[in-house]
């Protein structure tokens, strides 16, 4: 008796322990929340909570003046993230099959090739890839931006392949004995035997372009507004000059793009283990 | 090290063979083959691959034109990267100023690397087609099928199925990767900075100038090997400490969730998880005014007589702590920032690793009287780490190029007072990556981002051929196939 009671009281102190570390990391979270119905504007508060709680910067952000164009910079996010979603997916399924069920003499050189380019930091390669769009007057524009998002999305095929590596050769053999060539193995075989993957890299590609900062940062340099992302324009009302009248907005912004990039975040939460266990496999 | 020198081995020994190939068929080949070399579609058109032929003849007059009209008017000034600088001159008959017929240097850098990548991509079909003509005489010769073009196109939904998928993705990767970098390459010989900014001045080749500024110190205007110094140790140091604080945060958490005691584990993960289903532009942004200088952080702590204190025991001397803008503290700030980032992304990782975990061991050491230390220590932790050495390696690459959480957190807030990193454009909480970053946007200096960039990509490119040469040894993908 004496030591279930022992037992009970440990398992009190351990449920405590982890609401301790969840309260911890969600401060900043529910901060957040607080200061987009925070009646005041100012970022310099004294307390935690606000005093007086309303819902009129959610108000200003969808009337676009100057600086915030807010529903504008979501249309042109999710514009872009469609099209990025459609090129990446293809690509993506397109070099993860043919490094997986191909069997061609180039494939090892070309994968090793893919790890190489791979250790290049994204950053460095922008900065090249700038000077090319800009000569080719493609910066400032939605379409260099996409180019730059998904043209070489290709090499991200590696946790593709890891899942492609897993679905049975025998259902193949079995096709191919009836007559499928390769083309129609992977468009009625492969692809719908995948669909966890499928729904994966769908999911990342569409996420792509919500959650980059830095590519959308080098590309739209010119300051017009109405052309941002989401991400560059709530990234701009954080301006020395701007910020005290902008920090709730940018607030309420945040949250607004957040909770349906979380809710496809969420769907894709078990897919995250099995692809970063698989995509660990180097060839 | 048997797999680095295999690879190696492989790669020079399908050169070896490619060339092979192309000297017994050029060899061995009649006349039609043997004329392949210059007329790419002759040993097609002899075998009836009539279209085929066109196609290629097509394609090599192209590239022929583009080799006469386009290329040498950049490829000439290649050695050199342009004499003629940029002028207004008077135009005679209009008597309005016009710019001159000048060298754009970049521009002839670039478009010399084109040519370059498509005369490569010539002379692989040319042999190419040497190869494949030879075979096709073996095939007409002994009587065999020899393909018609709807043949070919079938071929290409099958046999060479690969190929098909293959062409576009590469040909991105191609033009927005292997390109850019070449050029990155080619730039770090080069003077191409703010003072040599093409169209209106020249750049020119320096050879390893920018290299030597680097590493050696000496410079007369700015002091680059002493920040470089300065900030590859804060990145190294950086890389380690993220690395394994959220690695093993990540693990000690998802144990902590996943115990039996624990009531309603899947909400505890969903609340945790939130945090990294925000983007973080919006979540690192915030937590950076969190912890301003005047932010809701420094006010409670001034409330709670935290920030007299510490001003009491010397370790500040100013009205706030500043989480954010003095280096150490801005570097633990930026570590623990990183852990409440990264140790959630971490869990989700253990939690879905530690459930393969064999349990017949776990039960066998509990047979044996293992504490839960013991178990954690001689079978959790050997397992976790079999299994996640590889993510190991590529987050600690990753986290050498974390760009986002540093440049979120540091923009813009943290700004240095030692002149000798400022003379460089750098600052103590930098990465190489930010860094180079700086230079390019804010100060034009792409010779020197040039530089840092191949040497990042050396660390990186060493780091991991010698991590995944020691710690991983085996390939699991033949294990399915």
């Amino acid at each position: 008796m004496k030591s279930h009671h022992r037992l009970g009281g440990s398992r009190v102190g351990h449920n405590i322990l982890i609401a301790i570390l969840c309260v911890i990391w969600l401060i900043p979270i529910v901060w957040l929340v607080c200061m987009s119905f925070s009646a005041s504007d100012s970022m310099y508060v004294a307390s935690f909570f606000p005093k007086e709680w309303s819902i009129s910067h959610y108000v200003r952000l969808f009337q676009p003046d100057t600086v915030n164009q807010f529903p504008r910079w979501f249309m042109n996010t999710f514009k872009i993230a469609i099209f990025n979603c459609i090129i990446q997916t293809c690509f993506v399924l397109m070099v993860a099959y043919a490094t997986s069920f191909g069997k061609f003499k180039a494939r090892k050189p070309l994968m090793n090739v893919a790890v190489m380019l791979n250790l290049f930091p994204g950053v460095l390669t922008m900065i090249a890839v700038y000077f090319l769009l800009r000569e080719f007057g493609l910066t400032n524009s939605h379409f260099g931006l996409l180019l730059v998002y998904s043209a070489s999305s290709g090499l991200g095929y590696l946790i593709c392949k890891g899942f492609f590596d897993t679905v049975p050769r025998a259902l193949c053999e079995a096709a191919r004995i009836d007559g499928c060539n390769e083309a129609r193995i992977f468009t009625r075989i492969v692809i719908p035997t995948s669909r966890p993957i499928i729904v994966y890299t769908i999911i990342n590609a569409f996420l792509a372009p919500w959650m980059d900062f830095v590519f959308a940062k080098m590309i739209l340099n010119a300051g017009i507004s109405s052309q941002y992302t989401v991400a560059v324009g709530l990234y701009a009302m954080l301006e020395k000059s701007l910020i005290n009248s902008y920090f709730t907005i940018f607030c309420c912004g945040g949250i607004l793009v957040s909770v349906p990039i979380a809710i496809l975040f969420f769907i894709m939460q078990k897919f995250y283990v099995e692809g970063v266990t698989a995509g660990s496999v180097k060839g | 090290m048997s797999k680095i020198t295999s690879a190696i081995g492989g790669f020079f020994g399908s050169i070896g063979r490619f060339f092979a190939d192309f000297g017994k068929a050029f060899a061995k080949g009649d006349i039609f083959v043997k004329l392949s070399l210059i007329w790419w579609g002759a040993g097609f058109i002899a075998r009836k691959q009539i279209v085929k032929g066109i196609i290629l003849t097509v394609l090599e007059v192209g590239i022929i034109l583009f080799s006469i009209f386009f290329a040498p008017q950049y490829v000439s000034k290649f050695g050199t990267l342009g004499t003629v600088k940029f002028e207004q001159v008077l135009d005679q008959t209009t008597w309005q100023l016009v710019p001159n017929d000048y060298d754009h240097s970049f521009l002839i850098l670039l478009f010399s690397l084109f040519c370059f990548v498509v005369w490569l991509v010539a002379f692989i079909i040319t042999i190419r087609c040497v190869v494949n003509a030879y075979k096709l005489q073996l095939r007409a010769q002994s009587g065999k099928h020899v393909n018609t073009f709807l043949d070919d196109c079938k071929d290409y939904l099958d046999s060479k199925f690969h190929v098909t998928l293959l062409t576009l993705p590469i040909i991105g990767i191609v033009l927005f990767t292997v390109i850019p970098i070449l050029l990155l390459i080619f730039v770090a010989f080069t003077n191409y900075d703010q003072w040599h900014m093409p169209p209106g001045e020249l750049f020119t080749w320096v050879g390893f100038q920018n290299f030597k500024s680097l590493f050696t110190s000496g410079g007369l205007t700015v002091s680059f090997s002493y920040a470089f110094g300065r900030i590859l140790g804060w990145t190294l140091v950086w890389a380690f400490f993220a690395t394994f604080s959220t690695y093993f945060g990540g693990i000690l958490m998802s144990l902590l969730l996943n115990s039996k005691k624990t009531v309603v584990p899947k909400l505890w993960r969903l609340l945790l998880v939130i945090t990294i289903a925000v983007p973080q532009f919006v979540s690192l942004l915030l937590v950076r005014y969190f912890f301003a200088d005047n932010g809701i952080v420094n006010t409670l702590c001034a409330r709670v007589g935290l920030t007299a204190l510490l001003r009491g025991w010397g370790l500040i001397n100013t009205t706030y702590i500043p989480f954010l803008t003095a280096p150490i503290w801005a570097h633990v700030t930026i570590i623990l920032i990183n852990i409440w980032i990264g140790v959630p992304y971490q869990m989700l990782i253990a939690t879905g690793i530690l459930m393969n975990l064999p349990s017949d061991q776990l039960e066998s050491a509990r047979i044996d009287g293992a504490n839960k230390f013991q178990v954690f220590r001689y079978i959790t932790m050997p397992y976790m780490f079999q299994v996640t050495a590889p993510t190991l390696v590529t987050d600690f690459v990753k986290n050498i190029n974390n760009f986002n959480v540093i440049f979120l957190l540091t923009d813009g807030m943290y700004f240095t007072t030692n002149q000798m990193l400022a003379n460089s454009q750098a600052k103590e909480t930098d990465l190489l990556i930010t860094w180079l970053f700086n230079l390019t946007q804010n100060y034009y200096n792409y010779k020197m981002a040039a530089v840092i960039g191949i040497v990042v990509f050396i660390i990186c490119a060493v780091f991991t051929l010698i991590a995944f040469n020691f710690l991983i040894s085996g390939d699991k993908e033949g294990v399915y196939n």
